[in-house]
């Protein structure tokens, strides 16, 4: 046995100094002493009892904290008085502190010690254990239930949104109809499982059957390099890309008419340099413009897509460069005689194109035959945005370039349809514009004078239908072969969950306007004006 | 109107691909310069100190070798805690614990680096040594000068926990093979010595830092019970002669191991930088950091420049008594093993 022993410094522990130059001190405060001492004990032995019977139990930690606190202060005060008593001493009282007592006070310091102590340490490891157990949280961003390392989350998200058209200076033959519609309501489940997958599952049941908008799991492995397979938004449209909660009008403009919503496929993406560049590139069952696919094919036929979109600025210190945005997007396919290659049929009864208040004026309609998609089908879509402080600006163009067939004639063509975009917007109540949306600095409280964040937005857009596709493939008196449309709106951000929308939108028509009473001869009859108001509740 | 997707093709690709580079020029992704390295050094309890200074040298030492800037992060716990941080993701280039037998764990659960890691490294993968010695408060007021003294009524003892602390588990061994060896290898009374020293043991921190801070701040026990490197540090962080360190008649052998972990570095692109970083440990400058923060350094004439602070003592290895780490966790610190029988019968 070796023993280090340094320097003659004093130790600090009062219980280890015991006063051994008491110099006599009143019997009553010995006995006092005593008194209290032996119900120091006791009440020490019952705190013990007590922290062993009761360790979870806060209401029981409380008692104990404070019963220490009454054990400190009664110790403070016979230490107290024991001072106070050999200042000043009295006649006849030379008896020094026994020592028994003063072993007695050190027991009892340590007992309170070791109580608090093992209490602090009770504190850490209940800490320790919240750490350790699953989190839930509830809030503006929906309810997510994760395990504690936050590997494993569960979502559930939801959109709804609630529209009212109403068409304004329709003829009666028009079929734009003034309602209330249900545009939007899904259910939005997503997640993570083992830390890098993810994944998503949104059915909609807003249309007349339920449909799966959404399905797909995608693989993190490095935010550079992301896998994704299953039913997604394709990579070509800007606009297209960006989330049916924050678009600036109920409908997005016409230039999304030449991309597919979704697609079904397998997709490598990620972002370079921490977003100043982000890329996708993919392999799809392909879709036709403006259309959702079916969730199965049997076609040999597939589209491989791409986009490259770049932010140069957004990491240096250009403020006012710092949101700009520029890329393009593309697709290819060589589609063979597929009707579903061709536009959507949303408003019409043939494929086709359609406005703001989602009303076909262009229809793949010859007066003999049918058309199919038969041949090369490329996209090309050279986009950008530009946001800065509470101002916004997106520009998109697009070519939709597609092989047809009449199969009665067999005539032919690649029919090069085009569309461009300009939207912008100016956050009134000043909040940042982006491409992700608004976060209202005050969230809606009329009780405390707060009104959320307000939105002012216009759009012009364009679509160009190629001049070859009329006569063989499409019907010059009935489909407009050009439409201009231009909107302005209104939006109200409640809050993060909540919006109102409101807009009117004017879109006028070269060539069609023949008689007739569906679409799109009655659409392309006159210009449409339709006032669009939305409610929209995402979590 | 017919529109040449070649020529469309052509220009976009001009025009992105000049943008693309302009891009990452001014982000700074093609100039050349050196690079910045990050290592996270996951460690046990105590070594706060050595990696904070060794960290310092290392970089510096890197930064003139190779032109990287290198960042190392410390993360300290129970060592036990910290193999099994590193076993649920925590991604450590290096791991330097308190025992073996934490690094096993990882080797074997996780399989992030080979069961053999052990051999890849001089000494076992130990660069520097450290043993169990008691630390006393001053004027050693209980009179304790060796095991038997610790198992006396009326004395509180301060380790930490088994479970979680590497620290504890070698204080736990060495008791039990002090009662081993004072009574003829008789099991039954080392476990009745064990259970008699746990049975004066008021306060079971989870890291020998932790049971420092009882004993030293809060005054708690009159021993604390662990790490020589934590007494010594202990003794000259009080400044004021507050404690004393009795060096007991036997001790155990405690190798502290240090080793990359392979699949992790791999990711993260140390795998070089990492084994740079243990490798300098062993070096004349490495050991003598070890020395001034009180741990046993293996270099011998490191070891020689230090040996007033480190007497020589009586040492017995974990191999010799016990077997090794697999046995003596499976035997004592796993669940139902002696350790949980000797807090059942304190309860």
């Amino acid at each position: 046995m070796m023993i280090c022993r340094p320097g003659r410094l004093e130790a600090i522990q009062k219980y280890r100094r015991p006063d051994r130059d008491s110099g006599g001190r009143p019997e009553k405060i010995k006995m006092k002493l005593k008194t209290i001492i032996a119900a120091g004990l006791i009440l020490a032995v019952q705190l013990g009892i007590t922290a062993a019977r009761a360790q979870t139990s806060e209401v029981d930690v409380n008692a104990l904290l404070q019963r220490i606190q009454e054990l400190e202060q009664k110790v403070k005060a016979i230490e107290l008085e024991k001072k106070t008593a050999t200042s000043e001493p009295t006649p006849n009282t030379t008896a020094s502190v026994p020592s028994a007592d003063t072993n007695s006070i050190r027991e009892l310091d340590q007992k309170i010690r070791v109580l608090e102590r093992n209490q602090e340490l009770a504190t850490e490891a209940a800490e320790a254990r919240a750490k350790e157990t699953p989190r839930l949280s509830v809030g503006n961003g929906g309810f997510a239930l994760s395990s504690a390392d936050t590997n494993f989350v569960l979502k559930l998200r939801g959109l709804v949104q609630i529209d009212t058209r109403t068409f304004l200076d329709d003829n009666s033959a028009s079929v734009g109809n003034d309602g209330f519609v249900v545009r939007r309501a899904r259910p939005i489940l997503e997640g993570t499982v083992y830390r890098d997958f993810d994944f998503q599952l949104t059915p909609d049941f807003a249309g007349s059957s339920a449909t799966l908008v959404d399905a797909w799991v995608n693989y993190r492995y490095r935010p550079e390099l992301q896998f994704r397979i299953g039913k997604m938004k394709g990579p070509v449209g800007l606009e297209n890309l960006q989330a049916d909660t924050v678009g600036s009008f109920n409908e997005r403009s016409m230039v999304s008419a030449l991309v597919p919503v979704r697609n079904i496929g397998f997709q490598l993406g990620g972002d370079l340099g921490g977003g100043i560049a982000s890329y996708a590139l993919g392999i799809y069952n392909g879709a036709g413009d403006g259309r959702n696919p079916a969730n199965n094919d049997f076609n040999d036929a597939k589209e491989y897509a791409g986009r490259l979109f770049l932010q140069p600025f957004k990491k240096s210190s250009l403020a006012g460069l710092q949101g700009l945005g520029f890329g393009v997007g593309g697709s290819y396919a060589d589609v063979t005689a597929n009707v579903n290659g061709l536009p959507n049929t949303t408003g019409g009864t043939l494929p086709g194109y359609t406005t703001s208040g989602l009303q076909q004026f262009f229809a793949y309609n010859p007066a003999a035959g049918a058309v199919m998609a038969d041949g090369v089908h490329w996209r090309l879509s050279p986009q950008g945005y530009y946001y800065y402080g509470s101002f916004g600006l997106l520009g998109e163009y697009v070519v939709s370039d597609q092989g047809v067939l009449n199969t009665t004639s067999l005539a032919r063509a690649n029919l090069a349809q085009t569309a461009w975009q300009v939207s912008a917007q100016w956050v009134l109540t000043g909040e940042a514009a982006s491409f992700t949306g608004i976060t209202p600095q005050r969230a809606f409280d009329p009780r405390n004078g707060n009104w959320g964040a307000w939105q002012l937005v216009a759009r012009y857009a364009q679509l160009d239908i190629d001049s070859d596709t009329f006569g063989s493939f499409a019907n010059p008196v009935t489909s407009a072969n050009s439409a201009q449309g231009w909107s302005v709106g209104l939006n109200w951000w409640l809050n993060r969950n909540l919006r109102v929308l409101t807009s009117y939108s004017r879109t006028s028509f070269d060539g069609g306007g023949g008689p007739g009473l569906t679409a799109p001869a009655a659409v392309t009859q006159q210009p449409e004006q339709v006032f669009l108001t939305r409610v929209q509740l995402s979590f | 109107m017919k529109i040449r997707m070649k020529t469309i093709l052509k220009t976009t690709a001009g025009l992105l691909g000049g943008a693309l580079v302009v891009a990452l020029v001014l982000s700074g992704s093609v100039t050349a310069q050196a690079k910045d390295l990050k290592l996270l050094n996951v460690s046990y309890d105590p070594t706060r100190e050595l990696y904070q200074d060794f960290n310092a040298a290392f970089a510096k030492y890197w930064k003139d070798k190779t032109g990287d800037t290198l960042k190392i992060e410390q993360s300290h716990g129970g060592s036990g805690k910290q193999a099994r941080a590193v076993i649920d993701g925590l991604e450590a280039d290096i791991v330097t614990l308190a025992l073996a037998y934490d690094v096993d764990a990882i080797a074997e659960k996780a399989r992030l680096l080979p069961v053999d890691w052990q051999k890849r490294l001089p000494n076992n993968s130990a660069p520097y040594t450290s043993t169990i010695v008691f630390l006393v408060r001053k004027g050693n007021p209980k009179g304790i000068k060796d095991w038997d003294d610790l198992v006396k009524p009326n004395i509180g003892i301060i380790p930490a926990n088994p479970k979680t602390s590497g620290a504890a588990r070698w204080t736990y061994l060495a008791a039990w093979g002090y009662a081993l060896k004072k009574n003829g290898g008789d099991e039954a009374k080392a476990k009745e010595f064990v259970t008699k020293f746990y049975k004066n043991v008021p306060v079971l921190d989870t890291g020998a830092r932790g049971a420092t801070t009882t004993f030293v701040q809060r005054g708690i026990g009159d021993v604390l019970v662990g790490w020589e490197n934590e007494a010594i540090l202990s003794l000259a962080e009080s400044g004021k002669g507050e404690f004393e360190i009795v060096w007991p008649s036997l001790s155990i052998l405690a190798e502290p191991p240090v080793t990359v972990v392979d699949k992790n570095a791999k990711r993260r692109g140390t795998e070089v930088v990492a084994k740079a970083y243990l490798e300098y440990l062993y070096t004349p400058e490495g050991q003598e950091i070890a020395a001034k923060r009180h741990y046993r350094p293996r270099n011998v004439a490191v070891a020689e420049k230090y040996a007033a602070e480190f007497p020589k003592l009586n040492l017995f290895t974990i191999d010799e008594v016990f077997g090794g780490w697999q046995k003596a966790q499976k035997a004592h610190f796993a669940d139902g093993g002696s350790f949980d029988q000797i807090q059942q019968a304190k309860r």
